[in-house]
């Protein structure tokens, strides 16, 4: 019992890590159909920024979000001034071929500035745990986990309550009434790109804390990324949560009882198992494009 | 437009490659490069591929440095066979299509002398096969895997000491060598699903059954893995004497912070690759918490081996005073077998060559490497142990750096 205790609470520490980490995907996705390959590498280039920042001013890596969040916003906003409003008009699958190279060259920036080696932030806490009875909770999983959910709310409701927010969902939901009401499709869509980069900024940072990183780690996290979205519909932030969660309990739950080399057949099982049922995924929504198309 | 002006330079491109044909014919086409040596001052073109970006660039990047370590100190003395070398060395991008790629062309269309291997079982696998379709040398640093060498080729050669399952011989020999009341009762076994890391902790855990200790988990994990609190935690319920994992790098420094949160010390720690990665490693898990551990390695910067000390002075001078890792030693270690066998035959006949190789041992700068006849190793690796901060070689006798050897392993700090 207290296995199964252990394994699931560790599996909801990081899966509300992996929901932030998503939730930058799925929200730009969401707004201007772009599938952002790129994200993962956006977090590696967080990560080294906040092992810098650690190393040489010994800044804690999850507070040093207060700075990466603000610079990651800024990039994002003329990433997509500069680039990706070239393409707005484009099938998504070109946005596919620009962000996989923009995420070669944030790769080979990295590995000629910080150079192709493994880096690890290692604040006092790195390797201490809470305890609850027989229950661990280690320390680095459960601040990521809580600077993660306050990102979310944050983001939650930003989108939810604020005049910016409708205008991003209502560009989501539908770009030409949007537009016959006022909403700038240029503007907002920049505005997203920047929310979605900026939540690689705490991401990243939690991110340094939590695994060691080296340049090409981004692979790893973006593929792991777009099963989450998939999994949980792409677009929804609220399908974002519950794809991470299911990743975080499918990786602990196999690993627990002696079977990690099971736990990514059995979140991709899940996840062919939820497109068979609902080819939208859990939260997403289907349009009538997709049924005729 | 444009098509009424093509004809022209599609006849003049057609006259250049008969010509060119021709030209062939009379000079003797399809003769072996051997028989038509070049003039001893045209450079010698050895072709290699490696994983310069993606999964594996790390340990490839360092593979390149030790190969241009190799070639600069070659050419300062003369070059190989009176020639300079010249290496073109191509990325393949971690990828195992693009690696096949790489070498056909680097053979057919670069018409490269001499060919170095890649970096990994994974890449140098189908890599070797294209080499040996081609009948060309293929000495490669870092493909130890056992399914490298049931393929049976004759011109494939793994230029480090045993086989993926040889690897920690050494440790179960020490085991073997402390009295029964003294030995490990217990051990786990997780492993990283790795072509170099699953064998050589299989092949332990026989071993160490075979001395009596009792094997209470086994685990094998996919690449991917980055969360290792539950398998530390199914560990830690056991209450192994001995943990052996097969750890190529995140997995080990994952596994050690997740037994350090979980509150877990074994009287014992191994790690296959991963300690060997110096600072990185320690880096990762905290100087002073890699007090005791062992590892397996190929080489060590203090070993007193011919030509270590200007390998290692050559390294960082070309690298900013760096050190260098040890696929990079690896990779020098390559080129250094290479070099011995062009230098005994005295010409670039690529049969020659592996037969000279199946019979001859070779001095590197890890130590003489002898092969079989299907070009695996028969020497032994060094046992390493984490002490007081930096690595000493405590195994084999005759290549050890320290008689005293960390045991029990202290606790986490």
């Amino acid at each position: 019992m207290t296995q199964l205790v252990q394994a699931m609470v560790l599996g909801l520490l990081i899966g509300g890590v992996y929901a932030l980490l998503a939730s930058g995907l799925t929200l730009i996705f969401g707004v201007m159909r772009i599938i952002n390959v790129a994200q993962g590498a956006f977090l590696v280039l967080v990560a080294m920024v906040t092992w810098w920042i650690w190393r040489h001013y010994g800044l804690d890596p999850i507070l040093a979000s207060v700075l990466t969040t603000p610079l990651m916003f800024g990039l994002g906003w003329l990433l997509y001034r500069g680039v990706f409003v070239r393409i707005s008009a484009a099938p998504p699958s070109m946005s596919v071929l620009l962000t996989f190279g923009l995420a070669l060259t944030i790769e080979g920036i990295l590995n000629v500035t910080v150079g192709n080696k493994f880096r690890s932030v290692t604040p006092r806490y790195f390797d201490e745990s809470f305890r609850i009875g027989s229950i661990v909770l280690p320390k680095p999983q459960v601040y990521g986990f809580l600077a993660a959910l306050a990102v979310l709310a944050l983001l939650y409701l930003m989108l939810t309550r604020t005049w910016t927010g409708r205008a991003i969902r209502a560009t989501a939901e539908n770009p030409t009434g949007a537009a016959l009401v006022g909403v700038s499709a240029t503007g907002t869509a920049a505005l997203a790109f920047a929310v979605g980069a900026a939540t690689a900024g705490v991401g990243g940072s939690i991110m340094s804390v939590l695994y060691t990183f080296f340049p090409a780690s981004h692979y790893d996290w973006i593929s792991r990324l777009l099963g989450i979205i998939v999994l949980g519909g792409l677009g929804s932030l609220p399908g974002a949560l519950v794809g991470a969660a299911a990743l975080g309990m499918a990786e602990t739950l196999t690993s627990a009882y002696g079977f990690p080399r099971w736990s990514t057949l059995v979140f991709y099982l899940v996840i062919v198992v939820v497109l068979l049922v609902r080819p939208q995924g859990l939260f997403g929504v289907r349009l009538r494009e997709d049924v005729t198309a | 437009m444009v098509g009424l002006l093509t004809p022209r330079p599609t006849r003049r491109w057609t006259a250049i490659l008969f010509a060119g044909a021709a030209a062939t014919i009379l000079t003797g086409c399809g003769k072996p490069a051997s028989t038509n040596p070049p003039a001893p001052s045209a450079p010698l073109n050895i072709g290699i591929s490696l994983p310069l970006t993606g999964d594996f660039s790390q340990p490839g990047g360092e593979a390149q440095r030790g190969y241009k370590v190799w070639q600069k100190m070659v050419n300062d003395k003369g070059g190989l066979l009176g020639r300079q070398v010249n290496l073109t060395i191509v990325d393949d991008a971690s990828n195992q299509d693009v690696v096949v790629s790489d070498y056909t062309r680097l053979i057919t269309q670069n018409k490269v002398d001499l060919l170095l291997g890649t970096f990994s079982s994974l890449l140098n696998f189908p890599a070797s096969q294209v080499a040996e379709r081609n009948k060309m040398l293929y000495v490669e640093p870092a493909g130890g895997a056992p399914k490298m060498f049931s393929q049976n080729f004759h011109y494939l050669f793994f230029a480090q000491q045993a086989t993926a399952p040889h690897q920690a011989d050494g440790l179960v020999s020490w085991i073997a060598s402390l009295p029964p009341d003294q030995r490990p009762k217990t051990a786990a076994y997780p492993t990283q699903d790795d072509p170099f890391a699953s064998p050589v902790i299989e092949s332990m855990q026989k071993g160490l059954e075979g001395l009596g200790v009792q094997t209470v988990y086994t685990t094998v994990y996919p690449p991917e893995t980055t969360n290792f609190q539950p398998i530390a935690s199914a560990i830690a319920a056991k209450q192994p004497d001995l943990i052996a994992q097969g750890a190529v790098f995140e997995d080990g420094v994952g596994l050690i912070r997740s037994l350090k949160q979980i509150g877990y010390s074994p009287k014992i720690m191994f790690q296959t690759s991963a300690p060997s990665n110096a600072g990185q490693y320690s880096d990762g898990i905290g100087l002073a918490n890699t007090e005791g551990i062992f590892y397996c390695v190929s080489w060590d910067q203090n070993a007193k081996t011919p030509l270590n000390a200007e390998f290692l002075a050559t390294y960082k001078q070309l690298y900013s005073n760096a050190d260098p890792a040890e696929d990079a030693a690896d990779a020098f270690a390559t080129a250094q077998v290479l070099q011995a066998a062009t230098e005994a035959v005295g010409k670039i006949d690529q049969t020659a060559l592996a037969d000279w190789l199946h019979a001859n041992t070779v001095q590197t700068i890890l130590g003489p490497l002898k092969w079989d006849a299907t070009g695996a190793p028969q020497s032994d690796f060094l046992l390493a142990q984490w002490q007081g901060g930096k690595v000493e070689i405590v195994g084999p006798a005759d290549s050890a750096t320290t008689t005293h050897i960390v045991n029990p392993k202290p606790g986490w700090h």
